[in-house]
């Protein structure tokens, strides 16, 4: 291979800047959570009261909880001194901490309704911080700083440090916020009597993220009900209740603008999704409300209050009025702030629902993504914490009340020094530790429940395998482990809806497929912050969203309420809130504004504004026109068209929601197999777009069939690669290392612009296909041993063993030292082992001594290889007693028969034989010998004819010095120049023409000779290049081989398990095979003798196993006589039972046996064995 | 053994060309069988000198202990010598540990950063204890100044970061490792021959000939300028590919060329790592062949060749 090319990339510095757009969404999130977010959620939690009664004076303390959330960035453990140093993540992993900083807050305190507020400051325990967000000592740090930090050079963050281990909060698909959705679910019809199996359900979320859920159920009856949870119960009240709670109207204004959807003259008509049924249905609702005697606004409200008293904290006291207010409030759309803009939703949920009754329109599918968003780490967090503050609230508002009661005297409920402390009774410090338990289990713990599908897995462990498989963690989004559990397959499809923002190819095999799906390259979440990294303000945008709306025809809900409806007018919704309504002829106008004024820079339009324009149609989906602002959904770029070509920006970020109704072509100008449908307003960027970072590695995947490139996506993820840059400043608990890493010469435009190089997966391997000494067949692949004599596919494998001397033992009285018996080769005089080392099995590695029993003790190598001292890795902060060391091992993992070996084309195989070089075919005129060899039965039904165009590409490529570019679909780019008109080439006309221009055959193939006979082979070979990639399953963790060992005390049978050195179970299936085959005596061998043999006396008198007893005799005083064994004296056996050994017999057979009739005894039930002598031997 | 006609035959090489790690000889009069053999002792069994231990003593360079004992192995070390050297498990001497002149050579290597540049650790860096054995110069007379120049590179340290290690290298084949194999590439080919049936091609039109011409990957044929006569250049640019075979089947004139491998004539080409010269490779490949089969011959008629041999012992007595 000619080496005197530079690789371009190298001259300039790598721009890892695509790599942090990978996992912004992570950061972005946690950003806003500290800067703004906490202060939000912080006054959304309900304060709380006590109440004096002791005191004379009336006196009340209004605990109110409030302000001033403050995460200070992680710091070392001062004790005591005044300067603290800034904690660095490396330290946290190699000294197996968290990362985490301080969480400060204000709890403010108002006697009475007294101005003065009291603040008081408490600490609540240490946050962790995501890496490289705004907290964090790598923000903003170039590369430079980063590997200077021992950091890669490409860290990108977006992830928490936990006792050392990198964790990443899962991003888990949710239901889409503030959208009502219409279901169609039989579990509906089991809530209560009547309940049919329809509902339109809206998440609602609140600013700070905290969401409820609100359903509409629909009776079959005509009614319908608004349920929600609290408290862990699920409620439903009449709707006609709580839309007259809502609003002060008449009921015939409340008949008129639910009856507006139905017109006669728009019977069948696009759009028209009222019938004649509406008004009998409205006619209900109300009577029903009438017949429980409620007339006004007020008595809804307080009939409201009064039902609900119970279940509103330190409400009990306050009219009925205002607990209805707050239930309101609290519980139904609370989204919206104003009860006007929640009666408006809920009439136009009412009509969604009984267009979804009367089949006008179709339920939204929730599997769709278009009715799907995400959650995202910094909203879990505050969510979680705001629970969990709450409860800390509430509990310690209990421990003051009870005090207060209790009439102790020492307490002064005007000294906040004496609340204080009571308060702390209940440790705020442990806030930040529920948090940080969260992430390290994934577990959540709630009282109340906080609107989440799942309440475990919420995490999960960012293992640094290879580069492919970390940075997938960040891009994965869970459909829910809710799903998982269920047999239908429905939610697993792949459904057109997620074109362009989940990978088609990038899901796992087997259990998990379909639901852990991967965002593909191109695909954003919407956060907090624009493209400029400025945090958006919400309130702003909505209102010039409103003022342009306006501006292009639309009618405000205010001052008035909708009396107009479909199809003559689309409601328009943003962000949940029916903001108004606008005349069917003028929404594509208005759509077309809208997506015009995304483009342009300077409009208060955020770019990421979602235009769901849900079209008239028959019996379609509910029309209207959905616009949303919201973070946590998916976005992603396309082309609009609309612009002229010399505007600067014509990139629009468009939304699963909107992007089924819109008009986007292929990039290579076609109609992409659309027909006559209306032109075409926007168009993909690049076909890769629809491909995650992962499966855009795989070069020409459009020339593989696609259940490869998906196979190639999990060994990916699999190979033994170039981990981590900072390898020697780490302390995983393994880690996978290749020795010898080359960059591929077929690659596709995504390897460069992640600069995958940083972090290699493989090496290019020359691959001839034949079938040569029946050594490859089915799958199996002959490597030469002479390559991988020079390096080939060499590795390691690093394993850290962390020993903490304090953990189990606070007073210190252990230590690292060596005794005088231990090996002065193996152990250093500290106690810990030299580096460089070789330590076998079993062999010492350090020594610990414990003053309490002047006994030392050493810790010894587990396994059944040899491994090398890497590094020793002392916990400096405890300078007079090293407390805590980490011993990063190092085992070789040379290929050996049984490795697995992949290509990048989902073709896997196992090293079978390692043949010297000289038996390997060789070319006659180059003298090349294969690396590798695959049997071409590999390839007719695989289909990977990529794989075949990458080894002729690389061929031509390596001998021109040059890479060649094999990202997918290129072809169906729109060619720019026109030079390539000419030319009908196909690829392989391509690639065919290099390499005949070097002197090799058109097709790649090549003359070999037989390495063993020196004759020519009888067929051309397909020979060259091919990027293999060594996949981490080696034989060396996995072999078992026992003959004799460690065996269950209880059923003495071998044990299972490769670590304890058990036995390979020989089953069921394995004993009908040998039955089969009427092996009696392997099959007496298998389950008898190599198993639980066992020589059980019998009493023949009484037929029992159990009741015989062996009796110890006398030691008998003989001389031994040298040489010879002292003669054995005979066992003296008797029943105990029969009292006498008379009928003692022995009778061979398993011991599980012996133990049945001993679990038998215990029940009661005799087991007795009659013993005859057939063979009369 | 008479009425039976002789299948001794009488090799001869004739070189073709000779450098100090290139030769290509033609060998003739013989057949696959003893060609092929020649290739695969050249490759695997001609004994080289090269790093089979090394203390490390001081190793805080980035690579690890493994790595830069398996990068020091593969450097070739110049092995003139090895012929006349013990393998370390026969010396009578010592017990292969190193402390002895027959079966091994001593290396040492010493180098610490000490500047802010970056510092290669090359072959260069290896002192021997023995001026026969060295790391294979790769400078070229003609001097002019390339990577090569500087030796292999083993390591490269930083500021601060130093390498010392002894090494032995001991005698070896390349079949036990790859490192002590002399060959970079030996292969061989049959001869061809080229029949054009000229007649037959004077039937074509100068484009067709053209054609004929440009459809071998490598240049094989040629149109003579005057004659315009379809000629052979280069006979053993033909890589058996078939080519203008198929070519002429496609212009339906099967039998317009003929091509044939001579199956007693080989070309051979032999790539050294430097460690032996080319041609000592091939003289010392033909030593051990002989040795080999000086082994079969030897026990021959001793009663052990029927254990050692087996079946194969009475077939080489005629039996």
């Amino acid at each position: 291979m000619s080496s005197n090319t530079v690789p371009p990339h190298r001259t300039t510095a790598p721009d890892f800047s695509p790599l942090n757009e990978m996992v912004r969404h992570h950061i972005e999130s946690f950003d806003h959570m500290i800067d703004f977010g906490l202060e939000t959620m912080v006054k959304n939690i309900k304060p709380v009261e006590v109440f004096d009664t002791a005191a004379n004076k009336k006196l009340r303390n209004i605990l109110h909880f409030l302000v001033f959330p403050v995460v200070y960035p992680p710091q070392k453990d001062s004790r005591g001194k005044s300067t603290t140093a800034t904690l660095n993540p490396f330290e946290c992993r190699q000294a197996r901490i968290s990362y985490d900083g301080k969480l400060m807050m204000e709890v403010c305190f108002q006697y009475d309704d007294s101005a003065a507020v009291l603040k008081e400051t408490f600490n609540f325990g240490q946050l962790p911080i995501m890496l490289k967000s705004n907290k964090c000592s790598l923000r903003n740090a170039d590369p430079k700083k980063l590997v200077s930090l021992k950091e890669e050079a490409s860290e990108a963050g977006g992830y928490f440090i936990l006792n050392g281990l990198e964790r990443v909060i899962r991003l888990l698909i949710l239901q889409k916020r503030n959208y009502p959705m219409s279901f169609v679910r039989s579990s509906f019809r089991d809530r209560r009597e009547g309940y049919t199996d329809k509902a339109v359900v809206i998440r609602c979320v609140r600013e700070d993220q905290s969401a409820v859920t609100v359903k509409l159920y629909y009776l079959s009856n005509g009614s319908a009900r608004l349920g929600f949870w609290a408290q862990g119960k699920e409620y439903m009240l009449p709707v006609g209740l709580v839309l007259k709670a809502l609003a002060d109207t008449t009921d015939q204004e409340l008949y008129v603008s639910l009856t507006c959807c139905y017109n006669g003259k728009y019977e069948r008509v696009k759009g028209a999704v009222g019938t004649q049924l509406v008004g009998e249905r409205v006619k209900i609702i109300l009577d029903e409300v009438r017949n429980l005697s409620l007339i006004t606004h007020k008595q809804c409200l307080q009939h409201i209050g009064k039902h609900f008293q119970q279940i509103m904290h330190g409400m009990h006291k306050e009219s009925h009025t205002v607990v209805g207010n707050a239930v309101l409030k609290e519980y139904i759309l609370v989204h919206l702030d104003d009860n006007r803009d929640k009666f408006n939703l809920l009439i136009f949920m009412l009509q969604k629902l009984f267009s979804l009754v009367d089949q006008t329109s179709v339920p939204d599918n929730p599997d769709a993504l278009q009715t799907q968003e995400v959650l995202l780490p910094g909203h879990l967090i505050t969510v979680y914490l705001k629970e969990k503050l709450q409860e800390w609230l509430l509990r310690a508002a209990r421990e003051l009340q009870d005090e207060i009661n209790s009439g102790n005297k020492s307490l002064d409920s005007m000294n906040l020094m004496d609340i204080r402390k009571v308060m702390q009774r209940n440790s705020s410090k442990l806030i930040g530790g529920s948090v940080d338990n969260m992430l390290k289990t994934g577990r959540m713990t709630t009282r109340y429940g906080i609107d989440l599908p799942q309440s475990a897995g919420m995490t999960v462990q960012a293992d640094r395998l290879n580069f492919l498989r970390f940075i997938s963690h960040f891009r994965a989004v869970h459909r829910g482990a809710s799903v998982a559990g269920l047999r239908t397959t429905s939610v697993r499809k792949l459904l057109p809806e997620s074109w362009g923002f989940i990978c088609p190819v990038h899901t796992p095999d087997g259990e998990p497929c379909g639901l852990l799906n991967h965002m593909t390259s191109c695909c954003r979440i919407t956060s907090f912050y624009d493209s400029g990294g400025n945090l958006k303000d919400f309130f702003k945008m909505r209102k010039s969203i409103l003022t342009i709306l306006i501006g292009v025809g639309m009618i405000p809900s205010w001052p008035r309420l909708v009396q107009s409806a479909l199809p003559e007018v689309f409601s328009v919704l943003l962000d949940g809130c029916v903001v108004g309504t606008i005349a069917s002829n003028m929404v594509e106008k208005a759509v077309t504004h809208l997506r015009r004024l995304k483009l342009s820079a300077n409009s208060m339009i955020p770019d990421d504004l979602e235009v769901g324009y849900v079209p008239l149609s028959i019996g379609g989906t509910y029309p209207g026109l959905y616009l949303f602002t919201c973070p946590s959904r998916f976005v992603r770029p396309t082309k609009n068209l609309v612009p002229p070509p010399t505007e600067s920006n014509n990139i629009e970020l468009i939304g699963p929601f909107e992007q089924v109704y819109m008009e986007i072509r292929c990039p290579d100008g076609g109609d992409g197999g659309r027909k006559d449908l209306g032109p075409a307003t926007h168009e993909e960027i690049h076909p890769t777009g629809i491909l995650s970072m992962v499966a855009n590695l795989t070069p020409w995947s459009d020339h593989n069939q696609s259940p490869r490139n998906m196979y190639q996506c999990q060994m990916g993820k699999q190979t033994m690669g170039f981990a981590s840059q900072a390898i020697n400043c780490r302390a995983d608990q393994k880690l996978y290392h290749l020795q010898t890493p080359q960059t591929p010469i077929v690659r596709t435009g995504t390897y460069e612009k992640y600069g995958i190089d940083e972090f290699p997966l493989g090496t290019n391997a020359i691959v001839a296909v034949l079938a040569y000494s029946g050594y490859d067949m089915e799958d199996a692949m002959v490597l030469n041993k002479s390559s991988v004599d020079r390096g080939f596919c060499h590795g390691h494998i690093y394993q850290t063993e962390s020993i903490d001397l304090a953990e189990k033992n606070s007073r210190k009285t252990r230590m690292f030292r060596r005794d005088g018996k231990s090996s002065k080769l193996l152990i250093d005089s500290d106690g810990l082992p030299h580096v460089g080392q070789t330590i076998r099995p079993d062999e010492p590695y350090c020594n610990i001594y414990d003053a309490d029993t002047n006994h030392t003790r050493s810790q010894k190598l587990k396994g059944t290889e040899p491994a090398i001292v890497d590094y020793v890795a002392v916990d400096v902060k405890n300078k007079k007693h090293l407390q805590k060391v980490n011993i990063r091992f190092r085992r070789q993992r040379n290929p050996v028969i049984g490795d697995k070996f992949s290509s990048r084309h989902g073709q896997k195989g196992v090293c079978s034989q390692l043949w010297p070089d000289i038996d390997m075919p060789f070319s006659g005129v180059t003298g090349m010998r294969p690396d590798l060899i695959i049997n071409p039965h590999a390839f007719p039904s695989r289909m990977t004819i990529a794989m075949l165009l990458e080894s002729m590409a690389a061929k031509g490529g390596c001998l021109h010095g040059k890479f060649v570019d094999a990202t997918p679909f290129s072809s169906s780019l729109k060619k720019t120049d026109e030079k390539k008109t000419s030319e009908s080439n196909t690829l392989v006309d391509e690639l065919g023409s290099k390499l005949t221009a070097l002197g090799f055959n058109y097709h790649g193939v090549e003359v070999l000779y037989s390495g063993v006979y020196g004759t020519e082979l009888t067929c051309e070979i397909f020979i060259g290049p091919v990027y293999y990639q060594r996949l981490r399953h080696m034989v060396s963790d996995k072999y078992q081989v026992r003959s004799s060992g460690r065996v269950d005390p209880l059923t003495r049978q071998p044990v299972k398990g490769r670590k304890q050195g058990g036995g390979i179970r020989f089953g069921e299936m394995e004993r009908d095979s040998l039955l089969a085959h009427g092996a009696a005596y392997l099959l007496h061998d298998r389950l008898h003798t190599s198993s639980d043999h066992h020589i059980a006396d019998v009493c023949s008198i009484c037929g029992s196993i159990l009741t015989t007893s062996v009796s110890q005799p006398q030691k008998r005083v003989v001389r031994e006589i040298a040489g010879i064994p002292p003669g054995r004296d005979p066992k003296k056996v008797a029943c105990v039972a029969c009292k006498t050994s008379k009928g003692m017999e022995t009778v061979a057979m398993p011991y599980v046996f012996r133990y049945l009739a001993a679990e038998l005894a215990a029940m009661n039930i005799k087991l007795t064995l009659q013993l005859k002598n057939e063979a009369g031997a | 053994m008479d009425g039976v006609a002789s299948y001794q035959r009488f090799p001869t090489v004739k070189i073709r060309e000779l450098k100090d790690d290139y030769a290509k000889f033609e060998l003739r009069n013989t057949d696959a069988s003893i060609a092929n053999a020649l290739r695969r002792v050249m490759i695997s069994e001609v004994p080289t000198v090269a790093i089979d231990l090394v203390e490390i003593e001081i190793n805080s360079t980035v690579l690890n202990d493994e790595f830069i004992a398996h990068r020091l192995g593969l450097i070739p070390l110049t092995s003139e010598r090895a012929m006349s050297m013990r393998f370390s498990r026969d010396c009578d001497a010592c017990d292969g540990d190193g402390q002895c002149e027959f079966c091994s050579v001593e290396f040492h290597l010493r180098a610490k950063c000490l500047g802010d540049q970056t510092l290669d650790v090359t072959s260069k860096d290896l002192h021997s204890s023995d001026y026969t054995v060295v790391p294979v110069d790769f400078s070229d007379a003609s001097g002019y100044e390339n990577s090569e120049t500087r030796g292999i590179i083993i390591v490269k340290l930083r500021r601060g970061q130093e390498l010392k290690l002894r090494a032995i290298a001991r005698k070896g084949i390349g079949k036990d490792h790859a490192k002590w194999s002399p060959a970079a590439t030996v292969t061989f080919m049959y001869e061809p021959a080229i029949h054009i049936n000229q007649e037959m091609m004077e039937s074509l039109t100068l484009a067709e000939k053209q054609s004929f011409v440009d459809s071998s990957p490598t240049k094989v044929f040629e149109i003579d300028d005057e004659t315009q006569q379809v000629k052979i250049v280069d006979s053993e640019a033909y890589a058996y590919d078939d080519e203008v075979l198929k070519k002429a089947e496609a212009m339906g004139k099967p039998g317009l060329i003929e091509i044939y491998a001579k199956e007693d004539s080989f070309i051979f080409t032999v790539e050294s790592t430097g460690a032996i010269k080319a041609s000592q490779l091939v003289l010392n490949a033909i030593d051990i062949l002989k040795q080999k089969l000086d082994a079969v011959r030897l026990s021959d008629d001793t009663v052990e060749a029927d254990d050692q041999f087996g079946e194969l012992g009475a077939h080489m007595r005629g039996g």
